[in-house]
């Protein structure tokens, strides 16, 4: 009997256990993706030996305009530290050699699906960080990628600290198809302007006045007050011209910077958009016949993005499908984003601009340009090495770190490797370290990418064997 | 939103090929016009007379001042397109290629207009041999008529329509020559028709017609009324080569036998003056091809829209001269029923067929399932998943091949003093997508300036 009742008694505590522990643990998750918990973090980290990630000996594209030269760039901690010539490579650092590559800043997709597995949202709970497509998002070089109304970051074995922001985009529809809706669209940005008004007025003289009544928020939409307040972006789906030109002078009237997806005709009054300081995310693979009956200019343009760019507006471009496509034709899904990119070059864009148009601008438009799109100091480590030029069509990504890990080798993935393999050289390496101060000279191994990998992150060690698992299967099925 | 719903449509349409679309009207024959038939015109242009006195006649519309056009590069330069020339400049006078050849050997007769463009590139038109958008396309069923399991009767050339947009981007894109053929609905969907693209009349358009005969192997004429099977499909495309060929025999010995136009295609496809051109793809499909087609009916055929593991019998292919088009798909992988003999690795269809041995790799669009201008995007998809294209062979790709798969390459498809004069003026190589095409000419004519006319792609 004692003996059972202690049994059932371990069971119950291991039970209580469970139910203790992975609540605790769902929780650890979820508060990792904000912002709150970064003293927590910064305190661990403390504790932790610092964890330094070199590139060197690369032509390195920050995305910022600059191009350095036979450069290192340092990271510490997944932010980067220093870029420049002739860095120190902290001990203990995985170095990286790019010789005769080149880095970029990690790629921002507008959207994507299936990267992340089948989701669009609850991204702690359920991003697969094993799928298939998430490896091939990162051979594309994608690292960040906004999925539903989120920025997500491509953390291949993690899903820790995924989400970069939510709640991106306040949509709103502005058709000539929808006149009432137009109206009520207004109607909305006239009564949340004036209750701003006599808001901010309030906030004034409150200062003075203490019992003075604050303005009451009645009938105001909370939404369109929000993108007045500047807290979200409007993101408008449209593609005639008069609905741009109605967006542009709405944009105008109230004092905000709308985001157009779509954007066919924007060629056409590219000029009103620019002055309203619209974003665009287009395709130059939009194929719409101009109606015949119209004397004016429509239809979709190759020179679209390059007449928007012209006239001020920022261009994000976006490949003709949003999802990993192998069966169908390829050259337009999303492993085609850089050509996508050539295209916009194809129509007259400047090749800066278009490099822009899958990083820096677009993580603009998600609102995550001070964490990723370019390579300045105090951003995320998320870069590719390629081998040539990224908007060269025989350009393959190399690797991919995301978060000052290295998390795809194409060398080491099945996909790609044997198209052009990379003339790996082990040798190298060691000759090249010898003028540098390093104690370990094996970990300056340009291949230990997947190793780093399979150690995995923080959050893997805590995430326990179930993920493990999931990882194992994965590597089984693939 | 609405293009990329558009493209998804497309793209399903690849997968089922055309024949989706000709099943909703498969009740509704075209009509075939009621005044002077073409296939009138078809019996002239059989007897080759027409090409010479369609020269003249270009070149009474044209200046009769010939032209030196200079640029920075002309490549796939010489009747193979194996050359490439620094400095050049191309001499062309009556709509053809008079010379072509470094500024320092070419005298400049008197009186041709001088152009220079500088750091430009001089290239021949592409050619692309599988092409579906020279008439309504799919707007209304022109091309895919599924009446019967095999149609060799029916004529692409009745549904061409000069100048429509689809034509007019395609030469935008660089894509002066294409072949127009019926879908793949059926085992025979019918006659192909070989088209310049950017002239303004049917007569001017045609290079040779028929420019094919159409044949489906598998991968589509399944879905035709009875849902048929590979066996029984090749049974009855092997009985109706049997009967097409033994009627063009028969009417050769007796040149009284009365015609039987159910069967015209097959007098120059017995003389080898036109091709069978293929769809064909997956392994055993292929295969059929090559040793039906080819080998026990010896005629001229090529692997048309070329896809998925066919390329397994490269080496066989290239020994008996059957040219490999690759296209739409350019990418291979795993797919139960259709490719074998991967774990996962993500194969370039082309680059396997060049490993495997074949010499004369092309590519094509299937438009509209690639739009048309998009023809080099096939190139640039094949060279970035392994095939290498170092030697000028995916633009090759584009031109030369198979300019010489469908029979035309005395006309198209290289620079070469003699051919017409289809001329493309770019901006670096036609096979990156950032190049942009800024001119095209076709038979010496200007069909598309960028410089001075709104971009059409």
């Amino acid at each position: 009997m004692i003996s059972k009742r202690n049994n059932i008694e371990s069971l119950v505590a291991s039970f209580a256990l469970v139910f203790v522990t992975i609540p605790a643990t769902a929780f650890a998750w979820q508060d990792a993706g904000g912002d709150e918990k970064k003293d927590e973090s910064a305190e661990k980290k403390k504790e932790e030996p610092d964890k330094w990630f070199v590139v060197k000996n690369a032509e390195i594209h920050t995305g910022t305009g600059a191009v350095l030269r036979d450069a290192m760039l340092v990271a510490k901690n997944g932010k980067i530290d220093d870029i420049g010539h002739d860095l120190e490579i902290p001990p203990d650092a995985k170095v990286l050699d790019a010789q005769g590559m080149r880095v970029y800043p990690g790629l921002v997709a507008i959207s994507s699906s299936g990267l992340l597995g089948p989701t669009t949202s609850d991204f702690g709970d359920t991003v697969n960080p094993f799928n298939s497509n998430m490896i091939l998002g990162l051979a594309t070089g994608i690292t960040t990628t906004g999925s539903g109304n989120a920025a997500v970051k491509l953390k291949r074995f993690s899903i820790k600290d995924l989400v970069v922001r939510e709640k991106i985009f306040a949509v709103f529809s502005w058709s000539a198809r929808n006149p009432s809706g137009k109206r009520s669209l207004r109607e909305k940005f006239v009564s949340a302007a004036a209750y701003l008004r006599e808001f901010r007025d309030w906030e004034d003289k409150v200062k003075k006045d203490k019992e003075l009544k604050e303005p009451q928020k009645k009938n105001v939409d909370t939404t369109v007050l929000a993108v007045l307040k500047g807290e979200t972006t409007a993101k408008f789906n449209a593609n005639d011209r008069d609905d741009l030109l109605g967006i542009a002078h709405l944009a105008q009237e109230f004092g905000f910077r709308p985001v157009i997806e779509g954007c066919v005709e924007g060629w056409t009054v590219a000029d009103e958009l620019g002055r309203a300081g619209a974003m665009a995310i287009v395709t130059a693979r939009d194929r719409r016949p101009k109606d015949e009956a119209l004397v004016r200019d429509g239809g979709s343009s190759i020179e679209n993005a390059a007449i928007l760019h012209r006239s001020g507006v920022a261009v994000a471009v976006v490949s003709g499908t949003e999802s990993v496509d192998l069966g169908g034709i390829v050259g337009r899904d999303i492993m085609a984003l850089p050509i996508e990119a050539d295209f916009a070059i194809r129509g007259g864009l400047p090749e800066d601009a278009a490099l822009a148009s899958i990083t820096t601008t677009s993580a603009r438009i998600l609102g995550v340009q001070h964490r990723v799109g370019s390579l300045e100091v105090g951003k995320d480590c998320d870069l590719i090495v390629v081998d040539k030029d990224l908007l060269h069509y025989e350009a393959f990504v190399q690797w991919t770190v995301v978060d000052g890990k290295i998390v795809y080798d194409k060398q080491k993935e099945l996909y790609f490797a044997h198209i052009r393999p990379r003339p790996d050289a082990p040798a190298e390496p060691k000759k090249l370290d010898k003028g540098e101060t390093e104690p370990k000279p094996d970990a300056d191994k340009p291949k230990e990418g997947p190793e780093e990998g399979g150690k995995k992150g923080d959050g893997e060690k805590k995430n326990g064997d179930g993920e493990k698992k999931g990882g194992d299967e994965e590597k089984k099925g693939g | 939103m609405t293009s990329k719903a558009l493209f998804v449509g497309f793209a399903s349409a690849g997968i089922v090929g055309v024949c989706a679309f000709g099943a909703l009207s498969m009740s509704a024959p075209t009509a075939a016009p009621v005044t002077r038939s073409w296939w009138d015109a078809r019996a002239d242009s059989a007897q080759d007379a027409p090409t010479a006195s369609k020269a003249a006649a270009a070149g009474e519309r044209t200046a009769s001042r010939g032209l030196a056009l200079f640029a920075r590069k002309a490549a796939v330069v010489g009747p193979e397109g194996r050359d490439v020339i620094d400095d050049p400049v191309v001499l062309v006078k009556d709509g053809k290629i008079e010379a072509i050849g470094p500024r320092a050997t070419i005298a400049i007769p008197d009186g041709y207009e001088r152009v220079d463009r500088g750091d430009k590139w001089i290239t021949p038109g592409l050619v692309d041999l599988h092409c579906h958008i020279a008439g309504k396309s799919f707007l209304v069923n022109d091309i895919n008529d599924m009446v019967y399991l095999t149609n060799p009767e029916l004529r692409a050339s009745s549904a061409v329509e000069p100048g429509n947009p689809n034509l007019k981007r395609a030469v935008a894109g660089g894509v002066t020559s294409v072949l127009f053929i019926p879908g793949s609905g059926t085992n025979m969907g019918g006659q192909g028709i070989l088209l310049k693209t950017g002239l303004a009349r049917f007569e001017e358009m045609r290079i040779r017609d028929p420019g094919s005969l159409k044949l489906a192997q598998a991968g589509n004429p399944e879905r035709w009324a009875i849902n048929p099977g590979r066996s029984f499909m090749n049974w009855n495309t092997r009985s109706t080569f049997t009967r097409g060929l033994t009627h063009a025999k028969l009417r050769k010995l007796d040149p009284t036998l009365a015609r039987n136009i159910q069967w015209d295609a097959f007098g120059p496809l017995a003389d080898h003056t036109t091709q069978v051109s293929t769809h064909t793809q997956i392994f055993q499909v292929v295969l059929t091809t090559l040793t039906m087609v080819r080998q026990g009916f010896g005629l001229d055929v090529y692997i048309d829209h070329g896809e998925w593991f066919g390329s397994k019998l490269a080496a066989m292919a290239n020994e008996i001269g059957v040219n490999a088009i690759i296209g739409p798909r350019e990418i291979d992988r795993f797919t139960p029923g259709f490719s074998i003999d991967t774990d996962g690795q993500i194969q370039g269809i082309a680059a396997q067929y060049q490993k495997n041995g074949h010499q004369h790799i092309g590519f094509n669009t299937d438009s509209p399932v690639v739009p048309e201008e998009e023809l080099q995007v096939q190139a640039a998809t094949a060279c970035r998943y392994g095939f290498d294209g170092t030697r000028m062979d995916a633009l090759r790709g584009l031109t030369i091949v198979p300019a010489q798969t469908a029979g035309i390459a005395a006309r198209v498809g290289s620079l070469a003093p003699g051919k017409d004069a289809d001329l493309l003026v770019c901006d670096g190589d036609p096979v990156d997508p950032r190049t942009t095409v800024e001119s095209v000419f076709i038979e010496g004519r200007i069909v598309y300036d960028m410089r001075t006319e709104e971009r059409r792609w």
